[in-house]
């Protein structure tokens, strides 16, 4: 489909010195990279710490990329990598103070791992979006948003019949579960359920 | 809640978490601009050996950290097929040593170009005092070789 290639293009263009197709990977998976730092709790200046890092190693790695479709988790796992050693850090920095550092051990040690997949997840929901038809994309939104419109709403919004709304729906819903932003994600992350992998994104750069 | 990874999301859970995905996609501009700024570090010359962080060496070292409590230092090893760099990082500063030993050029780099420059002594051992919070890397020069670290976040 021609969305695989559409990161695949960004990136491509991206190791060939194109700084626009840079501009537009950049500016649609810093939410992914937010999310992961928002799992472990970093302060605005950490989190972007975490960001600019992770931006210099991709940077570096683009015309290593084998498969550009895994990006997501890469950038995910190297977030979440880095954020791991700032936590580290903090702990580590930190005069020692036996109560301060008992509620440190607590909020840090635990592994954001489904929180990191979440935000994985929410990344390949907003690229499926993208990848949909404008009329697709519309009444997806439309009963998304919070609270989700009525059917009668939609229907004076979208010129649509009521009763074709539901069918209309479930179709949309469907073309977004096909799109190749989630079925890369459910690619890479299904077979990782047992065994909580973090195995995958090492085999996409050389 | 959603689970994560199941391809058997009801139409509700898919669409309530396409609310939430949609919620989260505003960043920040400056951290954007931030991160659209590493293109700057596109280019690597060719003659340029990359040194990779050792991952599975930061997990043993977290094990044994946590058990030495707040004050030790982070300890990061860098591996290339004929340089290793080990560096200790606390709140004084950053030392290292170059393996196999040997003397050399080691500069200190960060996000907004190269810090400062330092020798290391004959058995490959330097400093640098803690540069800002942020990215970093080291650049070392050996008789007319270089190698030159990932970006680790300090």
């Amino acid at each position: 489909m021609a969305e695989v290639s559409e990161v695949s293009w960004l990136v491509q263009r991206s190791a060939s010195g194109d700084e626009a197709a840079w501009n537009v990977l950049v500016r649609r998976y810093s939410p992914l990279v937010m999310a992961v730092t928002r799992s472990y709790r970093l302060t605005a200046e950490d989190a972007q710490d975490v960001s600019q890092t992770v931006w210099l190693r991709l940077v570096e790695q683009l015309a290593n990329l084998r498969k550009p479709e895994a990006l997501p988790g890469w950038i995910a796992t190297t977030a979440r990598r880095e954020c791991g050693r700032k936590i580290r850090q903090a702990r580590r920095m930190l005069p020692v103070d036996p109560q301060v550092d008992a509620t440190l051990q607590q909020s840090t040690t635990v592994e954001p791992d489904a929180a990191i997949l979440r935000a994985e997840l929410r990344q390949a929901l907003r690229d499926g979006l993208s990848e949909l038809s404008a009329r697709d994309q519309w009444i997806l939104q439309l009963r998304a948003a919070d609270p989700p419109k009525s059917y009668q709403e939609i229907s004076h919004l979208m010129g649509m019949r009521i009763g074709s709304i539901g069918p209309t729906l479930r179709r949309s819903l469907d073309k977004l579960r096909e799109t190749s932003a989630m079925q890369a994600y459910l690619a890479a992350n299904l077979s990782d359920e047992e065994t909580g992998g973090d195995h995958r994104e090492l085999a996409e750069v050389e | 809640m959603i689970i994560v990874s199941s391809p058997r999301w009801s139409d509700d859970e898919l669409l309530r978490e396409l609310d939430a995905a949609l919620q989260e996609e505003s960043v920040d501009e400056s951290v954007i601009r931030a991160a659209q700024g590493a293109f700057a570090w596109r280019t690597v010359d060719a003659d340029l050996e990359l040194l990779s962080l050792d991952e599975a060496f930061m997990l043993t070292d977290d094990v044994l950290v946590r058990g030495s409590g707040p004050g030790a230092p982070q300890r990061l090893v860098f591996h290339g097929e004929r340089l290793s760099v080990e560096v200790e990082i606390d709140e004084i500063g950053i030392v290292g040593q170059l393996t196999p030993p040997q003397p050399g050029e080691v500069t200190l780099v960060t996000a907004d170009g190269p810090q400062s420059t330092t020798q290391a002594d004959d058995v490959g051992c330097f400093a640098f005092p803690l540069p800002a919070s942020g990215p970093l890397r080291l650049d070392c020069k050996i008789s007319s070789e270089r190698f030159i670290t990932e970006w680790v976040t300090v």
